[in-house]
């Protein structure tokens, strides 16, 4: 196997954390119908950013160069790399949620919104402050279930 | 919706992470115990290990990792697993990558990576590990072996 690239695991999490406030955010704006259009743009936003970190990894993601311009330098050294590949994976899932929030935003299906903000909260708070990639632990039973092909 | 029902159901989002992550903290590393009788097949598995594909299993306890391309504990399941089998003489570690071999995934049922099978010399299942071990998991698996 190719020797693939690795990244400092307390980059994705540094995005995740900020990814988690913006979530919280967004769900809370989104609960009301006032502010739901807030919560829309908001959401427009995260999902420009996934694509971002979808496409170009977590490393050149904006969150990412914030991780090493302002965190990295007052951390000590990581004690372990891990591979860019599965935080690059969970932003995939990621834009695949917003995507399917604003559609049911644009759907006006109620509280649409709310519930993948909500999703996004959830997953982004594991990852952040558990560790523990939600996105990466769907591959296999996304896979198994014919979702998408590798 | 008023403040203190939105302020609530943050609370509640917030409950539903921490009981996620405590249930994934708790479950994640251990073994279940298997007595299905099932034996791996090595030539269906194909695994290449220092370039030559691997026909044997160890005369004790072999773990067989199943990693994929988008898992965060596979590599350092890995190099916990090969640490054990440099430092053991009775301990083999195999490990094979299963994005690209779904017929794998359904056959051993595989929901997460990594998963850890802990094989006889015989190659019968004895117990599967989903997540990354934990070290005194590992300890507890080769003490059942009666080495």
């Amino acid at each position: 196997m190719a020797q693939n690239t690795q990244i400092d695991p307390r980059g994705p999490r540094f995005g995740a954390t900020i990814t988690n406030v913006l979530s919280a955010i967004i769900f809370f704006e989104a609960l009301d119908k006032s502010t739901e259009g807030v919560a829309a743009a908001l959401f427009a936003v995260a999902a420009v950013l996934f694509l971002i970190g979808t496409v170009f990894g977590t490393s050149r993601h904006p969150f990412g160069w914030l991780f090493r311009t302002f965190v990295k330098p007052r951390l000590s050294a990581p004690k372990e790399l891990e591979d860019a590949r599965p935080p690059q994976f969970a932003q995939a899932v990621g834009l695949f949620v917003s995507v399917i929030g604003l559609v049911l935003f644009l759907a006006q299906v109620p509280y649409g919104l709310a519930i993948a903000a909500a999703a996004l909260f959830l997953a982004s708070a594991l990852q952040a402050y558990v560790g523990f990639c939600l996105g990466c632990q769907m591959y296999l039973g996304l896979r198994r279930l014919g979702v998408f092909k590798a | 919706m008023s403040f203190q029902v939105k302020i609530g159901l943050l609370v509640a989002l917030v409950a539903l992470v921490a009981i996620v992550g405590l249930i994934w903290k708790a479950r994640t590393g251990k073994a279940k115990q298997v007595d299905s009788g099932n034996r791996v097949n090595l030539a269906e598995l194909a695994i290449v290990k220092d370039g030559k594909t691997v026909t044997e299993l160890s005369t004790r306890v072999t773990f067989l990792q199943f990693s994929t391309d988008f898992c965060t504990f596979c590599g350092p399941t890995a190099k916990m697993l090969q640490t054990l089998e440099k430092s053991d003489p009775n301990v083999t570690h195999l490990e094979i990558n299963v994005t690209d071999r779904l017929d794998l995934v359904k056959k051993y049922n595989i929901m997460q990576t990594p998963l850890t099978l802990v094989l006889d010399q015989r190659g019968e299942i004895q117990s599967r590990i989903s997540g990354a071990p934990k070290a005194h998991t590992l300890v507890t698996e080769i003490g059942n072996f009666d080495i």
